[in-house]
Parts: structure tokens; C-alpha cells; sequence
């Protein structure tokens, strides 16, 4: 009956919805890296941690009054909730019922509940034996008041922290990598500290004027002239004794500087483990950023542009130097070829990314990349730039979405002087987007104060700006002169005063980048406001 | 104007553009440089070229730097030929309009102390459009639209001559936008130096004979207007 309702049990949670949900909730929240109210939850445990160790601190000379009674309870008991949680969410359950069921089903044997719970028990002790539940446990058990006496060791607490910081378990993580080493490190200075205090204990316990008594006097001191602190309110008075410190302060000097090394040596090695750590992490957690293919001179000018916009973007090059120029600049830097499938998808082609620029100085790669770059993602919106004419029709037919060539557009403006050389001045400052004189577009918004308006209403000179144009997908202006054709919208070069602007156009102005952003803000605020309103 | 030549030093895939906008411009034009097989094949694309080592001062006196050249072209593929044909062509000609590429921007200085009149950054103009692809992707159609005049609008610049209409007008009162159908984007105020004004409506422009307006518009109608104040008849 009992087996039953047990296996009943089993089979409803493993297809209940509900149950599924709940427990990847609880997994993101707790346990998974990528999810993104993990840190949220993690500031807040460090936060209860360090306010909660504040109040041991201040309870040690104060009298403790109601409210932190009441918020040590408060602390405790998510610090409880926390410990459960995470041991339910170690293991399934009713995996191993249904797992152990199946089995038994198939060799013909009998189902036996015991050896399930024993399984069950098992794993959850697994988890209960594990380090970090350990100290959780050790920061929970001194609030029961029968355990009073273990309040020191709410200290442990702190060690809770080392759930929450990524740089601590780092930290752990390099310890750990080195745990050969320093095991034999470990031995050695056990040794030493043994043969050393069991020496001084003989040559001075005997002597006169001697200040080791006890053997722990002598372990005490031993450990204070290893390490190189020597305090000196021990100090040995017989020339044995003298002998012995002399000894255990060069061999102190050795086993420290062994130490030192293999510490340094495993942050060094783990480096690069780092760096690549961070572009992983800073892919998984943006979504909208821009793959750079090439940090030559264009890259390195456009890396530049994004990062004084604050656009986020990873750099690849397969070039050493120019990837150590990157990473000298702080840029998230692969040093791969982008040509290949798999340093794209490490950059993070299929999540996140928004645009992929090849911009490197040859075009075959060009191509390459984005014939690469269509083929894993056929949405992504892919920026080239070809250096000769005829591979601008091979750069569309390899999937770019826009080309850029340099040198025909320095050309262009080059010819421009000829005849215009004033018009060539006017056309660079555009071009280079001078703050006293830019061309910029703004999109009208849904109920701002400029919808609906006039151009003549609007007075947009008041602004010190003037209107180049209105770009447009709306059919209400068809009938307007000086139409050009823009992809699937039209440009309006030059409306008349009489030209109403509607939702969703974009004012192609001309103007300082100031008024340009004042106006800009003004849009907002008011678009803002009237969605509030009609809230 | 029909008299002047412009040279281009530098047959290269840096000058190809340039070559087919003046070509189209029908500017007579004259391709220089020093690899002779280049030569050939500008002389073979119909151009007029010839080989000449721009180190040699009596090289750039035969082509007519100091004589028939008004516009030069530095269009070298190192920064470093570009300063020594600027610093040569230079001392020869004061007057002469030097225009060249630059390849670092450490170079620009240089250029400039070596006389240069104009510099061209490829790379930095290149970046600044696909960070510009980027974040105004309507500007940069219209951009490239208007500023290049790949469509039916152009950028052109108009000298008031003497006698014109416009001659003691101020910009305020110039109502191009509604009379003739065009943008004004700039002004040159001869009496402040030659520096270009955006038209913001910050400042009111006198206009003078020699003043300068850079404006926006399509064809027709910019011919329409330098009929009206009679540039042509």
C-alpha cells in the first residue's frame, strides 16, 4: 500500500507542471551562475550576513534589545529556508523512485522501499556532508537556544560569504587547483613545526631563566618564528635553543617563499582561464551587443566610437598584437580567427548578438566572415566593409546587410573639392559629426508634444535647429512633393510649413549636438508623461 | 577654371573613386606615378598618365606644379610620400591646393606642417559611417544620398555675384526653404573669415558679393536659383 502511494506520488510530481517550474525557480535563484536574479539574491544573503555579524559585534559590550532579537530570528530563519531549499533542490526524489522502479520492474524483482529511502538518504547526506552546506548548518545551529554556547561560532557566517562572491570562490578555486602542492607544504611545515617545537622544549625547558613550560608554549612559539613574525616574548636562552631558532628561521624564510610561488604561479596560469571567464560571462549576460571581426585601423577608431557610447562589443583579431592592443584598452578581446564557426559561437553569434562588423583589411576574409556569419545566424544584421569595388557585389551575395568602403568614399569627398570646396568642409563635418553642426535623425514618439503638429506649429527653429526633412512610412504624406524613395519608407526633403508630423515619423534635423540632445530629452519626457497619463 | 589641371599622384586602389567622380565631373585630370606598369594601365583605361619619381624636383616642375597645376592629389600609400610630395610640391607653389591621404592619425600634423591645404582619413571616415550604420541607420542612407548626390539631391555652394538679388539680404530673410524649394545648410560670411556658419538661426548673416552659401536641393531647382540671382542667364 505504502509502496503505492509512494510510486503514485513519484509519477504526479515528475509531470506536474507546477512542481517543474517552482523548482527551476529555486534553482536559478540559489544555484545557477547565468540566471539573472541570482545576483540580486546573492547582494541580499551578503547583506543579512554582514548586518547580522554587525549586531554579534555590537551585542558583545551592549546590552541586545528586542528588534535585533526579532531580526536574528528573521536572518535565521531564511538562513533555514535557504539550507532546505538547496537540499531539495540537490537531487530529485522521485527520480530515484522512479529510476529504482523501472530497474525492478525490468529484472522482475520485488520493489523494495527500504533501499529506496536508503538511496535517498544517501544523496541527501551527500549534501549535507558537502563543505558549503556544512557551513551553512554552522550558521544556522548557534541560534537554537539549547546551542547557545557555539555563539562564537556564528562567526562562521562570514564563511557563508563565500557562497555569494564570485571572486572568493575564485580565490578557493586556485587553492584548490594547487592542493598537491600545498598538501606537501602543508606536511613539511607540520614537520618542521614539530621537530622544531619538540628541540626548543628539550634545550630550553631545562635551562635557567627559560620561558618554555609546557609543550604548547613550545608549539606556540614555534609557529610565531616559522612564520617570520617573532615576536619576541618568547625567546630562547641556551645556545641549543638559540641553534634551533636560527635553524627554523631560514627554513621559515624557504617554506614561505614556497608558498608565496605557488600561489603567484597559480593566479598566472589560471589568467587566461580568467579572461576568458569574463567574455563568457559578459556574453551570457548582454543581449545586445556588437561582434568587432579585425581591430586594424578601422577597428580600433569604431572600438573606440562604441566604447565612449558605452555599446558594448567584443573585439576579435587573430593577430596577437592587436589583441593585446585590445585587451590593453580594456576591450573584451577573443584572440581567435573569426573565420571559424566555433569563435563565432563562443562570441556569442546565436545569443545576444545584434551585429556583426567585418572590418578587416582583407576583403577574402571579409567575405569569409560573413558568408560565416549569415550561415549560423540568418537574422543577425551583418556590417562590411570592402576595400575594392568589385567585392561589394560578392560582400551582398555573402549576406551583408551594409557596406562600407573606405576608399571610395574618401574618393567621393576628395572630388568634392573640386568646385565645392566649401561644401567638401560642410560634408566632412557631417561626415565626422561635429558637435557644432551635425545632421541627426529623431524619431517622432507616440504622443509626444510634436505629434500631430504642424511643421509651421512645431517651430523647430526655436529649438536652433533646422529641418532637413521627414522620414516616413506613414501614407499620409503621399501626396507631398520632394518625395524620395527610402527602402520601405520615403524621405521628405524640405516639407512645407503645412506638413503634419505623425507618430512613428523621424525629423531629419540639422543642428548643434546640444539642441539636437535637448530636443531629444524634450520627446521623451513628453512621450513618457502621456503614457502615464494613460495609465 | 577650364584651364586648370589637377594631378593625382598614385594609381591605386585608393584613387579609383576619385579618378571616375572627377572623370565624371569632366575635370581634366592628369594620373602620376612613379611604377610604370601602372602607368600603362591608366594610359590603357584611357587616362592621361605619366611616370614620374616624385623626388625629383624637375619632375614636378615638367607636369606644371607651379605652372598649370592648381589642384594636387597626394594619393600615396604611405603617410611617409605623401609629407615629401606635399613638402615638395609646396615649396614650388604656394597657391597650389594640396589635398592628401592619410593613413595614421599621428600623420595629420605632419601633412598640415608640410602644406597641405586639405587631409582625407579614409579609416576614420570609414569607422565613423559604420558607427554610424549602427546607431542612425536612416542618416546614413540619407547621408550617403545626399552628400554623394546618388540621388536627385545635391550639395552645392554658390558664390553671390555682383549685382545679385541677394546682395544685402540677410539669411533670415532669404526664405529659400518656401521660394525655391532648397536647404540651406551653411553660410560664409566673408566679413568673419572663412569659416562655414551652420544655418541654425543663431546668428543673422548680411550677405555680401562673395559670400558664400552651401545649400541642398535637387537639380532643377538649384539651377532655378543661380538663374534667379544670376550666376547663369
Amino acid at each position: 500500500m505504502l509502496t503505492r502511494l509512494t510510486l503514485y506520488l513519484a509519477y504526479s510530481v515528475k509531470t506536474s507542471e507546477r512542481h517543474h517550474r517552482n523548482k527551476r525557480f529555486c534553482y536559478d535563484l540559489l544555484e545557477n551562475p547565468k540566471s539573472k536574479i541570482k545576483p540580486y539574491f546573492d547582494i541580499f544573503m551578503i547583506t543579512l550576513v554582514m548586518s547580522s555579524v554587525f549586531i554579534l559585534i555590537h551585542e558583545v559590550k551592549n546590552e541586545s534589545n528586542l528588534w535585533s532579537i526579532y531580526f536574528e530570528n528573521f536572518v535565521v530563519s531564511i538562513f533555514l529556508c535557504e539550507y532546505l531549499l538547496r537540499g531539495w533542490i540537490y537531487s530529485d526524489m522521485h527520480h530515484i523512485i522512479i529510476e529504482h522502479h523501472e530497474n525492478t520492474k525490468y529484472l522482475g524483482q520485488p520493489f523494495s522501499l527500504t533501499k529506496v529511502i536508503r538511496q535517498i538518504l544517501k544523496n541527501k547526506l551527500a549534501y549535507i556532508f558537502s563543505p558549503s552546506a556544512i557551513i551553512d548548518l554552522l550558521a544556522i545551529l548557534p541560534s537554537y537556544r539549547p546551542l547557545r554556547i557555539l555563539r562564537v561560532f556564528l562567526i562562521f557566517r562570514l564563511f557563508k560569504l563565500l557562497r555569494y562572491s564570485q571572486s572568493i570562490q575564485m580565490f578557493t578555486g586556485i587553492l584548490k587547483s594547487k592542493q598537491f602542492e600545498l598538501t606537501t607544504l602543508a606536511i613539511f611545515m607540520g614537520f618542521l613545526i614539530f621537530i622544531a617545537s619538540t628541540a626548543i622544549y628539550i634545550f630550553e625547558h631545562q635551562s635557567v631563566g627559560g620561558q618554555i613550560n609546557t609543550l604548547y608554549d613550545a608549539f606556540y612559539w614555534a609557529i610565531v618564528t616559522i612564520s617570520t613574525v617573532g615576536y619576541g616574548d618568547i625567546t630562547p636562552v641556551s645556545t641549543g635553543g638559540r641553534f634551533v631558532t636560527s635553524a627554523l628561521i631560514i627554513s621559515g624564510l624557504g617554506v614561505l617563499a614556497f608558498f608565496t610561488s605557488i600561489i603567484v604561479a597559480a593566479f598566472s596560469e589560471k589568467m587566461s582561464e580568467f579572461q576568458e571567464d569574463r567574455v563568457k560571462s559578459t556574453i551570457e549576460k548582454s543581449t545586445n551587443y556588437i561582434i568587432l571581426c579585425g581591430f586594424g585601423r578601422v577597428g580600433q577608431e569604431i572600438a573606440q566610437q562604441l566604447s565612449e557610447n558605452k555599446k558594448e562589443f567584443i573585439v576579435i583579431d587573430p593577430d596577437k598584437q592587436h589583441a593585446d592592443l585590445a585587451i590593453q584598452k580594456g576591450y573584451i578581446t577573443l584572440n581567435e580567427d573569426a573565420s571559424k564557426n566555433s569563435t563565432l559561437l563562443h562570441a556569442g553569434i546565436n545569443h545576444g548578438a545584434k551585429t556583426v562588423l567585418c572590418v578587416t583589411g582583407d576583403d577574402v576574409i571579409n567575405v569569409y566572415i560573413t558568408l560565416t556569419s549569415r550561415h549560423l545566424n540568418p537574422d543577425i544584421n551583418i556590417i562590411s566593409r570592402a576595400n575594392r569595388d568589385d567585392n561589394v557585389k560578392k560582400l551582398y551575395q555573402a549576406g551583408a546587410n551594409h557596406i562600407v568602403q573606405p576608399f571610395s568614399i574618401a574618393g567621393l569627398l576628395a572630388s568634392e573639392h573640386i568646385g565645392q570646396p566649401v561644401a567638401f568642409d560642410a560634408i566632412q563635418g557631417i561626415l565626422h559629426q561635429q558637435k557644432d553642426g551635425q545632421i541627426d535623425a529623431l524619431p517622432i514618439l507616440k504622443k509626444c508634444f510634436l505629434a500631430g503638429l504642424t511643421i509651421e506649429q512645431a517651430q523647430l527653429s526655436q529649438y536652433k535647429t533646422s529641418l532637413l526633412g521627414v522620414i516616413s512610412a506613414s501614407p499620409n504624406h503621399e501626396k507631398r512633393r520632394n518625395r524620395y524613395k527610402l527602402r520601405n519608407q520615403h524621405f521628405y526633403f524640405n516639407p512645407e510649413p503645412s506638413f503634419i508630423l505623425h507618430d512613428g515619423d523621424i525629423l531629419v534635423l540639422l543642428g548643434r549636438q546640444l539642441s539636437i540632445e535637448f530636443l531629444q530629452s524634450l520627446i521623451e519626457k513628453s512621450h513618457l508623461s502621456a503614457r502615464k497619463e494613460d495609465l | 577654371m577650364s584651364d586648370s589641371t589637377t594631378a593625382i599622384f598614385g594609381y591605386n586602389s585608393l584613387s579609383f573613386e576619385l579618378i571616375s567622380q572627377l572623370v565624371k565631373k569632366q575635370t581634366k585630370i592628369i594620373i602620376l606615378d612613379s611604377d610604370l606598369e601602372k602607368i600603362e594601365l591608366a594610359q590603357k583605361n584611357g587616362l592621361i598618365a605619366c611616370q614620374l619619381d616624385y623626388r625629383q624636383d624637375d619632375d614636378l616642375i615638367e607636369v606644371g606644379v607651379g605652372s598649370t597645376l592648381t589642384t594636387l592629389f597626394c594619393f600615396l600609400e604611405h603617410d611617409s610620400e605623401n609629407v615629401f610630395l606635399t613638402l615638395s610640391a609646396r615649396s614650388l607653389d604656394k597657391k597650389l591646393n594640396i589635398i592628401s591621404l592619410v593613413n595614421h592619425p599621428e600623420s595629420e600634423e605632419k601633412l598640415f606642417a608640410a602644406g597641405a591645404n586639405r587631409i582625407i582619413d579614409p579609416y576614420k571616415i570609414c569607422s565613423n559611417k559604420v558607427y554610424q550604420l549602427l546607431s542612425k541607420p536612416h542618416l546614413t542612407w540619407l547621408l550617403d544620398h545626399v552628400v554623394f548626390g546618388r540621388a536627385d539631391l545635391n550639395m552645392a555652394e554658390i558664390t553671390i555675384p555682383e549685382n545679385s538679388i541677394l546682395d544685402k539680404t540677410s539669411t533670415q530673410n532669404l526664405c529659400i526653404h518656401e521660394k525655391y524649394n532648397l536647404f540651406l545648410i551653411g553660410v560664409v560670411d566673408k566679413e568673419l573669415g572663412e569659416k562655414l556658419y551652420f544655418a541654425l538661426g543663431e546668428q543673422d548673416h548680411m550677405l555680401d558679393v562673395g559670400d558664400i552659401l552651401v545649400i541642398l536641393g535637387s537639380h532643377r531647382d538649384i539651377k532655378h536659383f543661380k538663374k534667379e540671382i544670376g550666376i547663369i542667364n
